[in-house]
């Protein structure tokens, strides 16, 4: 036993391979920056022009917690690419061959390295999102006294967890598209185009179809399971979620379908 | 051992390998000869289960690649030397491999300073020189300690140097008594590094045998003096020859062995001054036998006279 192929030694060895590359690191970094850097700067915002004249209104929407993780809107695009990078340098680069002949079997290879994956970008997703949040909660101080103050406000809770939730399936999302693509350049393209056109499109119908469609595109989603008041028409945090899942599980088990009968 | 059954592979309508058959045996190197495009490529990547063949299979001491429990510890292959991340170091690259089949991370430092790239191991694969790669590919081979080795066109790319080095260690390979299958189109450095030789073109099985099997069984001549070379030429003649008199003397002889003109002068009667057997080169047996099967003929050269 101590000298096979196992799942535990084959995710040892995707590890490796995760972080001893650069695009690794570099996401990584760039999702921190990102996430933090925006949230600092749209609460700082909100924070200095919180009385000034005519800003009541908004005062009855504001969601602390959504507005400090607003910065995972851009992060994003970073963790789908960190996903997708995962799979298809193996094709750019050659090394799936090497991979394959090291880890024969195609299931347990892709299990191991979407777990690999998961693991690591739910751990980095979550501490960024409470760093965010955290830090968006000192900012705001008690500059309302409306405002919940404590994470033991089961909704707050919800959200900020949500949050690494929604940003380590997008990533589960980029890697899925890679296994179905194989080259970077498409599967990123592709990525960018799920998260980021499909809303500008469904921007010019009419708005009936806009009500019945937005609340199922991935980044609405995400807006879903970040925010503490109900949205008006728009799922609860707990059935985004699930539909997020879904739609990360369906491309997943496509890809893989496809890797299992394709030549490498 | 390894042993490829009915190989066949076939990709959308061109048939890459068809029906092969053959054993690699341990304790010898087995060249595997054929013109670029032939499917030797193909082969390596059927044995190794990256693709799925068409029919037929490639099985190592009695399993296919699938079935292997660890299948870095029986199998070492290096198809291509360039097929590695350019951004993650030797070491770590190597350390990945190892961490998968459960080999132990001292065992890395050890093949990094066998194949002589230690000095580098913590540097980027991707500013490797061709000849640096193909020592990291074979520190890979080598990870598990395999009894199976495969190696891919591996003299590509390396200096005089590297190819000596390369030699020696396929010879000291089989001196344990591993099993060591090294890919080629080069037929001289077959001739030099291989014991064993499979040939094959278009997909198809040729001939198997020794370096000496194989030129025996090429079209040599015979060189031969003789005392009385009329007498001589209309007995070979009548039993089959084909003679050109080079001299008052000499004959050069085609289609009989030099055992078999000697047999037959000694009957009529003649007196043999010198019998010398011109061997065909390897490399004009190769030519001979692949010469149906190269993918992309040479052409004529001088296209201006038509």
């Amino acid at each position: 036993m101590t000298n096979e192929v196992t799942l535990l030694s084959t995710m040892k060895s995707e590890w490796i391979k995760f972080r001893s590359v650069r695009s690794t690191i570099l996401g990584m970094v760039v999702f921190v920056i990102l996430t933090i850097g925006l949230g600092i700067l749209v609460t700082s915002l909100i924070h200095a022009h919180w009385n000034s004249p005519g800003s009541q209104q908004d005062h009855l929407t504001f969601d602390p917690v959504s507005t400090s993780l607003v910065g995972t809107a851009l992060a994003q695009f970073a963790v789908g690419v960190i996903g997708s990078l995962f799979i298809t340098t193996e094709y750019t680069t050659g090394s799936i061959r090497t991979t394959l002949a090291a880890v024969p079997n195609r299931w347990k290879l892709i299990i191991a390295k979407t777990g690999v994956l998961k693991i690591s970008m739910l751990l980095a997703s979550e501490i960024v999102c409470f760093v965010a949040f955290f830090i968006g909660k000192a900012i705001y101080g008690n500059m309302d006294p409306s405002i919940p103050d404590t994470l033991t406000n089961g909704a707050d809770l919800r959200a900020v967890v949500l949050g690494g939730v929604y940003l380590t399936l997008l990533s589960v999302i980029g890697f899925s598209l890679g296994m179905l693509l194989r080259q970077s350049a498409a599967t990123i393209s592709t990525y960018v185009g799920i998260v980021l056109v499909i809303p500008l499109v469904l921007f010019f119908f009419p708005k009936s179809i806009q009500d019945s469609l937005t609340k199922f595109e991935p980044s609405y989603l995400g807006r879903e399971m970040m925010s503490v008041n109900p949205i008006q028409n728009a799922f609860s945090p707990w059935v985004a979620a699930m539909i997020l899942v879904i739609y990360a599980a369906v491309l997943w088990v496509c890809g893989i379908m496809v890797f299992q009968r394709r030549d490498a | 051992m390894l042993k490829i059954q009915h190989l066949t592979k076939r990709y959308d309508d061109t048939l890459a390998l068809d029906d092969l058959d053959f054993e690699v045996k341990p304790g010898v190197v087995t060249g595997f000869l054929g013109p670029n495009g032939s499917g030797k490529s193909t082969t390596m990547r059927l044995i190794l289960g990256l693709d799925r063949p068409t029919k037929g299979s490639a099985t190592i001491n009695g399993k296919t690649y699938h079935e292997l429990k660890a299948p870095l510890r029986e199998v070492g292959a290096l198809l291509d030397a360039k097929a590695v991340h350019p951004g993650r170091t030797a070491r770590n690259h190597l350390l990945s491999l190892a961490a998968s089949n459960q080999i132990k991370k001292a065992r890395v430092d050890e093949v990094l300073e066998f194949v002589g790239i230690e000095s580098v191991a913590n540097k980027k694969v991707g500013g490797f020189s061709l000849g640096m790669s193909q020592r990291l590919g074979i520190a890979g081979a080598l990870l598990g300690d395999p009894e199976v080795l495969l190696f891919d066109e591996p003299v590509n790319g390396l200096d005089p140097e590297g190819i000596r080095w390369i030699r020696e260690f396929f010879r000291s390979l089989a001196n344990e008594g591993r099993t060591v299958f090294v890919s080629s189109h080069l037929m001289s450095e077959m001739a030099v590094s291989a014991d064993q030789i499979i040939v094959i073109g278009r997909g198809k099985f040729i001939t198997q045998g020794s370096v000496d099997d194989l030129t025996a069984t090429a079209h040599g001549t015979v060189f031969v003096r003789a005392s009385d070379i009329h007498m001589l030429t209309s007995t070979l003649t009548s039993n089959g020859a084909e003679v050109h008199e080079i001299n008052d003397l000499g004959l050069t002889v085609g289609g009989l062995t030099s055992d078999q003109v000697g047999e037959l002068a000694y009957k009529a009667g003649i007196t043999i001054l010198e019998l010398t057997p011109q061997r065909a080169s390897l490399e004009e047996v190769f030519m001979d036998l692949t010469a149906d099967s190269v993918e992309y003929g040479g052409g004529k050269i001088g296209v201006a006279h038509d």
